[in-house]
């Protein structure tokens, strides 16, 4: 069940005592969004060594830039993301640029340039069954893992995603849905048993 | 998260989002490296501003306090005699009248636990309503819908209530 917007009160609070160099307050906010920031830039980057520079970027442009943030248009978590998101992108090599929504017909299928095989293969997790659905994730054509992962693994909602994104809702609607039926296609050997890759 | 448009049926669905779990539950194990925050909190102690006090930074506090004494003194109401206590009522809403009872989004015996519960109104999409199990017209899914939230102390929403 999607939950409803979170009261943004206790968060803007301790925004405003960061601003004014309350150190305390910037640690109770790192605490709070560090991990998911991390796990973002780590599906975005596949590479906890890049997760964790991009997390740190994240967090030293929130201190040096905190005005930048607008509460009006979203939660702090959802405007982390968005930094780290575009950190990540840039740390693996600036390959997603097909994720400009001028750049795609959306309800067209990638084009096969689209699809990132560059993505670090790096063995991340422990569990074999979720680094296949990781592999799996990554494998997707950009633009399509892009709103899977805030969607689906971020739990951002669609219109934080569609701020993230620059996309309107419709359009991260139809992208996760097809997202969906892609990584259901490429995790379909797995379900049968099948050994062989992705 | 199921989507309208998806054209998978209900079993790969399923299977997808139980794959999906998966690979959040193992996700969730991982975190920021423990030595970031202090690599961070020696950043931060650089870029914080300096706050110096002025010379005379007490006056201006002794002023306004002094000002706040001397008026209350002057506007000061008739002191209720003693045996007339009077109450106030808790901030149960910020509308006039009762628009209607609450849609607990967590156990009632947790909200009951909870400590500094306040309400907020607030505004979002409409469509958020189909995901409580409300009915909500397709033509209007756009719509923000009006709302009081219960709020715990720390921003975790407890219960709803639709005021249109």
């Amino acid at each position: 069940m999607t939950m409803p917007p979170k009261d943004l009160q206790p968060e803007l609070a301790l925004l405003a005592r960061m601003k004014q160099g309350d150190e305390d307050a910037f640690v109770d906010l790192y605490r709070r969004h560090k991990d998911t920031v991390y796990r973002l830039a780590l599906l975005y980057s596949g590479s906890a060594a890049h997760a964790a520079d991009a997390t740190q970027e994240t967090f030293v442009f929130f201190m040096t830039r905190p005005d930048q943030y607008d509460p009006l248009r979203g939660t702090l978590a959802a405007w982390l993301c968005g930094v780290a998101r575009n950190i990540a992108r840039k740390s693996v090599g600036g390959r997603e640029d097909a994720t400009d929504p001028e750049a795609l017909a959306d309800d067209t299928a990638p084009h096969e340039q689209h699809v990132d095989r560059d993505t670090p293969l790096e063995r991340i997790l422990r569990g074999e069954a979720a680094e296949q659905v990781r592999r799996a994730v990554a494998s997707l054509a950009p633009h399509y893992r892009d709103i899977l992962i805030l969607c689906e693994l971020s739990e951002l909602s669609y219109a934080e995603a569609a701020q993230v994104a620059g996309i309107d809702i419709g359009t991260v609607r139809s992208r996760l849905s097809r997202a969906r039926a892609q990584l259901a296609q490429r995790l379909a050997p797995y379900n049968m048993g099948a050994k062989e890759a992705v | 998260m199921n989507t309208n448009e998806t054209t998978l049926d209900p079993g790969q669905e399923t299977l997808l989002d139980l794959k999906l779990d998966e690979l959040k539950r193992e996700l969730s194990e991982h975190g920021a490296p423990a030595a970031m925050q202090a690599a961070l909190v020696a950043r931060f102690r650089q870029t914080k501003p300096t706050t110096t006090r002025p010379r005379f930074w007490w006056t201006p506090p002794i002023a306004l306090a002094a000002t706040i004494a001397v008026t209350s003194w002057m506007i000061r109401g008739p002191v209720p005699p003693s045996g007339q206590l009077v109450a106030l009522a808790p901030p149960t809403s910020t509308l006039e009248g009762d628009p209607g009872p609450f849609l607990a989004l967590q156990p009632l015996d947790r909200i009951a636990a909870e400590p500094g519960k306040r309400v907020v109104a607030t505004e979002f999409p409409r469509a958020l309503l189909a995901d409580w199990g409300l009915p909500v017209s397709p033509d209007r899914a756009g719509e923000p819908v009006r709302a009081e939230m219960l709020y715990s102390a720390d921003g975790e929403p407890l219960a709803v209530r639709i005021l249109n």
